[in-house]
């Protein structure tokens, strides 16, 4: 999710909820398609059926679930990008690990610390691989990253949210 | 795009759509490999395992979360382009 150029910031959070609501949709078909299949009782039919059952009740739920960490989690991070003034991997791990603490709330404040240790670690090695990555790509091709050249989104009028240039 | 535009060979092309997955394939199993040997160790740890049986719950722990995360940013990739 992280290493091309990302939309300027109050589209983003619309960008990543839809992003990630078709990613865990399909990522859900997948998985749930294959346990159906193993679930199901003997027989093609069966099995067949059973894997779109599984299908068509888990995954919307996982997509929706995926949907709604993205979109808080990049809300909290256009806030950071906000109140910080600069976008740089520190924003997405405090955003990653206050997701996981916002989304845990109503299990108590043990769950809470548990679930933002989890989300910060988790978007702390997301982050870490997207900088390596950039870093290795760069030092492959004498161009830069390759990866990372998409076209450059047209300029906004104008921005609400400042200037968003990358400051790693 | 024109050819002039190329002076590193393949090098300026843009990454075809297989290998941009691939590539996220490789982070996402990178990274579950790196999330579950921490999660895998803490869980296993808790459940009573301990010498070579850890390594064992551990080692299943990676891959499986690997595979995950993997596919997950595979296809995160893949529906963006």
């Amino acid at each position: 999710m992280e290493e091309y150029a990302r939309e300027p910031c109050p589209w983003r959070i619309v960008d990543d909820c839809g992003g990630a609501f078709t990613m865990g949709a399909i990522g859900g078909g997948i998985f749930q398609a294959v346990k159906g299949f193993r679930n199901a009782p003997s027989g093609m039919n069966h099995r067949m059926r059973g894997s779109m059952t599984a299908i068509k009740t888990r995954a919307p739920q996982l997509g929706g679930s995926f949907a709604v960490w993205g979109g808080l989690f990049s809300m909290i991070d256009c806030g950071l990008v906000k109140v910080r003034g600069k976008e740089d991997p520190w924003n997405s791990i405090t955003s990653g690990a206050m997701t996981g603490a916002i989304l845990a709330a109503r299990n108590g404040p043990v769950a809470m610390v548990g679930s933002a240790a989890m989300g910060g670690i988790l978007l702390a090695l997301i982050e870490g691989a997207g900088i390596m990555l950039s870093r290795f790509a760069s030092s492959q091709f004498p161009t830069g990253p390759q990866f990372a050249e998409e076209p450059a989104p047209a300029p906004m009028p104008a921005a609400p949210f400042g200037d968003y240039r990358q400051y790693q | 795009m024109p050819v002039a535009v190329a002076p590193y060979g393949q090098g300026q092309a843009q990454p075809s759509c297989f290998d941009r997955v691939k590539m996220g394939f490789m982070m996402g199993f990178a990274v579950g490999m790196a999330a579950g040997a921490m999660f895998g160790t803490f869980s296993c740890l808790r459940i009573g395992m301990r010498g070579r049986e850890l390594m064992g719950g551990v080692g299943k722990t990676m891959m499986q979360s690997g595979g995950t995360f993997g596919t997950f940013m595979a296809i995160g990739m893949g529906i963006r382009c």
